[in-house]
């Protein structure tokens, strides 16, 4: 049984599909990232998990059985845009969105997050009185302090310094590992890579990529080149077998055609400049996000 | 049921917990029915600054009387008989010859006295009024003073002035004044209650002294006190859902409760902080009645009334409020909304005082029985001494109920639509849309 299954899922605004046709499915106990690019359907299709938006269309089971009150109370949600009540302080606000869900006094798992997240000394105060960090992690605590079974974070890290998104990432991490399923949807390519055992994507209402990171990459194959010479992008301008250059500053990222031998653009590089590093390597996610959803892709979809 | 419930509770908090609440628990009262109470309370409070009249009396025989009468008045009538306290200005009244020739000029003399607040008012008396008839100018008597319409002394000399026009008519008549005294007796008409028969005893109680109290102050008290229940919940509603919308506090509460549930919660949390309002009132009237003894004024019967027909109206105005809450994406948006939609619920109160002064009329009873008006005006005749037919109160609920079930429907329906939509508020066609369909 998976923690999460879409069948046929459809959404519609008027004549705006938001989600086509979406099937997926989430196993339990794990990471699962949802990227793509703004308004191609992720929250949509998240609201529709929590069943906050009907389907026009399709199915949506959670763990095993379609959604009803009792399923929603086993799922954390966290939207994108936080709602706190700026009036409320901390702790009752906490123990006010614990008791909707579990349906009783979450006094001490409420004060263990607090510490947790390192909020202990706020709990008297206001939600007016916190840094927008601190009222990302209160809205993430009221997201988790009723241990839900699957909890879903619709953009969880936008906005954290650092630290603060260390704190939440670690905080995920040990949800996994307790048995938690985790879906989030991220802008954060490097974040999804590190995170999550399984990636979906979805562009423009529909499923583009779905499995795990190297499964992913597979479908791409070893196209790419990274390397590093004191002349930058500059000495990789013109290169045969090279589509596009992606400048990094103190890297070039260099994708291959299909008919592109390594070798011969390491001979071209070499006589035009000193290669300090030379790697033969898969697409990273960013590289095939852009590759789908890109201004280039656009132009293609377009023709 | 259990999550409405815990909103319903924390909505009841943050209500109740507000300096705004309290604040508004004294001041709003104030607002509403102290204008009221304080006029019936107030209207034989007058200033009690002696007051000097100026009297040019061209017929020669009315400034005498008056001065006469104003030293009766003065003597007996502007003390309080039992504390000797004095409750009324005494009149002075300054006897002044007319000017032959230049009457404007001591007109114009006179006003200026009145200007600089040696004279309160003066009184201009025509040559002919004994008998008046030929030139209507002649028999004039004119009152001048600042505010002369609203002048109380205007209304008191006309008395002593035509009571002895018409003694000296009578003489004149060859009538003596003194044996037709009782033509001039006035007779009143007393407003009493009806007889009753005492169910204890079996006898015949007389009827109570009708009063305007009990006739309109009390009923409409009452209505008054319904509207602010009201309006002390139901604007508040919109305004908090808004405020969860734009704060997006909407999106978590619908991850853990269904829609119903949330306009439930909101629902009876209104309720509750009306409640404990109108429970806050009844305490301070007990009070006040035990205090003043005012008992016998109160209609108990109503009071079930009250209490049922304000839970319907806020259920019934808080579904609107909801749903118009749900509508708007700024606060711009739910002030413009507040107003129109609780119109339906305000209109009677730009036409309770013929219902309140007829409560039997073909007007009260129709009026009374449009859902939305039945909240303050059906309460308004039940508070009157008038007995209302049953069957209409009970045909009002019923119309509430079916009204408040249609639009909490509604309103349900347009909520589930619009708090998830953001950007540019919906047109009323839109809403009218989502009502029907959904």
């Amino acid at each position: 049984m998976h923690a999460i299954e879409l069948e046929h899922v459809t959404k519609a605004f008027g004549r705006t599909v938001a989600v086509d046709g979406l099937n997926l499915e989430v196993p339990k106990g794990c990471v699962y990232g949802f990227i793509g690019p703004n308004g191609s359907g992720k929250t949509t299709t998240l609201r529709m998990i929590m069943r906050i938006l009907v389907p026009d269309r399709g199915d949506i089971r959670v763990l095993g059985a379609p959604m009803d009150g009792a399923t929603a109370d086993g799922i954390g949600y966290m939207p994108e845009e936080r709602g706190l009540y700026s009036r409320m302080k901390v702790r009752d606000l906490l123990r006010f969105y614990g008791r909707l869900k579990a349906g009783r006094d979450l006094r001490r798992d409420v004060d263990r997050w607090l510490e947790r997240l390192e909020l202990g000394t706020w709990g008297g105060k206001k939600i007016e009185t916190l840094s927008k960090g601190m009222s990302q992690k209160v809205q993430f605590i009221a997201t988790v302090v009723s241990r839900p079974e699957i909890v879903i974070l619709d953009e969880p890290f936008t906005g954290l310094d650092p630290v603060n998104a260390e704190a939440i990432k670690d905080a995920i991490l040990e949800l996994r590992d307790q048995g938690t399923t985790v879906v989030f949807s991220t802008h954060d390519m490097g974040v999804a890579e590190r995170m999550c055992d399984f990636i979906f994507m979805i562009f423009k209402g529909k499923k583009v990529l779905d499995g795990t990171l190297s499964q992913i990459q597979e479908q791409y194959g070893s196209d790419t080149i990274r390397i590093r010479c004191p002349e930058g992008a500059e000495a990789l301008a013109g290169l045969p077998g090279i589509d596009k250059v992606t400048d990094f500053g103190q890297m070039q990222e260099l994708r291959m055609t299909s008919s592109c031998d390594p070798h011969d653009v390491l001979t071209t590089v070499v006589s035009r400049t000193r290669v300090q590093s030379f790697e033969i390597t898969r697409p990273s996610l960013h590289d095939i996000f852009l590759r789908i959803a890109g201004p280039a892709a656009r132009e293609v979809n377009r023709a | 049921m259990r999550k409405a419930l815990l909103l319903a509770a924390r909505e009841y908090r943050a209500s109740v917990r507000t300096k705004g609440f309290i604040i508004g628990l004294v001041i709003a009262p104030l607002f509403m029915g102290g204008s009221l109470i304080a006029y019936f309370l107030l209207k034989d409070r007058v200033d009690t600054k002696d007051k000097a009249i100026a009297i040019v009396d061209r017929s020669g025989i009315v400034a005498a009387a008056v001065v006469e009468a104003a030293e009766y008045r003065n003597a007996n009538e502007i003390h309080d008989k039992e504390t000797g306290r004095k409750t009324r200005p005494a009149y002075l009244v300054e006897i002044i010859a007319p000017q032959s020739g230049d009457l404007p000029a001591q007109r114009l003399e006179l006003s200026d006295r009145v200007r600089r607040g040696t004279l309160h008012a003066f009184l201009d008396i025509g040559p002919d009024v004994l008998h008046p008839g030929g030139d209507p100018e002649g028999s004039r008597i004119a009152y001048y003073a600042k505010n002369a319409a609203m002048d109380d002394v205007r209304g008191w000399l006309t008395w002593p002035i035509n009571n002895h026009l018409r003694k000296v008519r009578l003489v004149e008549a060859g009538l003596d004044a003194e044996a037709v005294q009782e033509l001039f007796y006035w007779s009143g008409v007393e407003a009493l209650g009806l007889v009753s028969v005492d169910e204890a005893t079996g006898d015949i109680r007389d009827a109570a002294k009708a009063s305007e109290l009990q006739a309109l102050l009390i009923p409409i008290v009452m209505m008054m006190l319904m509207f602010l229940m009201v309006m002390m919940s139901v604007p508040g509603m919109l305004h908090s859902v808004m405020e969860e919308k734009t704060q997006k506090i909407a999106e978590v509460l619908l991850g853990s409760i269904s829609p119903s549930e949330f306009i439930l919660g909101k629902l009876l949390g209104g309720i509750a902080v009306s409640l404990t309002t109108s429970a806050v009132y009844a305490i301070g009237a007990a009070v006040a009645v035990k205090v003043t003894g005012l008992g016998g004024y109160v209609p108990y019967h109503a009071l079930p009334w009250f209490f049922s027909y304000m839970v319907l109206a806020i259920v019934m105005m808080g579904s609107i409020a909801l749903a118009m809450g749900a509508t708007c994406s700024e606060a711009k948006d739910a002030q413009s909304l507040n107003f129109p939609s609780l119109i339906p619920f305000l209109l009677p109160m730009f036409i309770y005082f013929p219902v309140a002064k007829e409560p039997l009329s073909s007007f009260a009873v129709v009026t009374s029985l449009i859902p939305t008006f039945t909240p303050l005006l059906m309460l308004l005749r039940l508070a009157t001494p008038e007995a209302i037919p049953w069957w209409q109160p009970a045909a009002g609920l019923v119309g509430v109920l079916a009204t408040t079930a249609l639009f909490v429907w509604a309103g349900g329906r347009i909520f589930r639509v619009a708090i998830l939509m953001q950007g540019t508020p919906p047109r009323l066609s839109h809403i009218v849309r989502w009502a029907v369909k959904g």
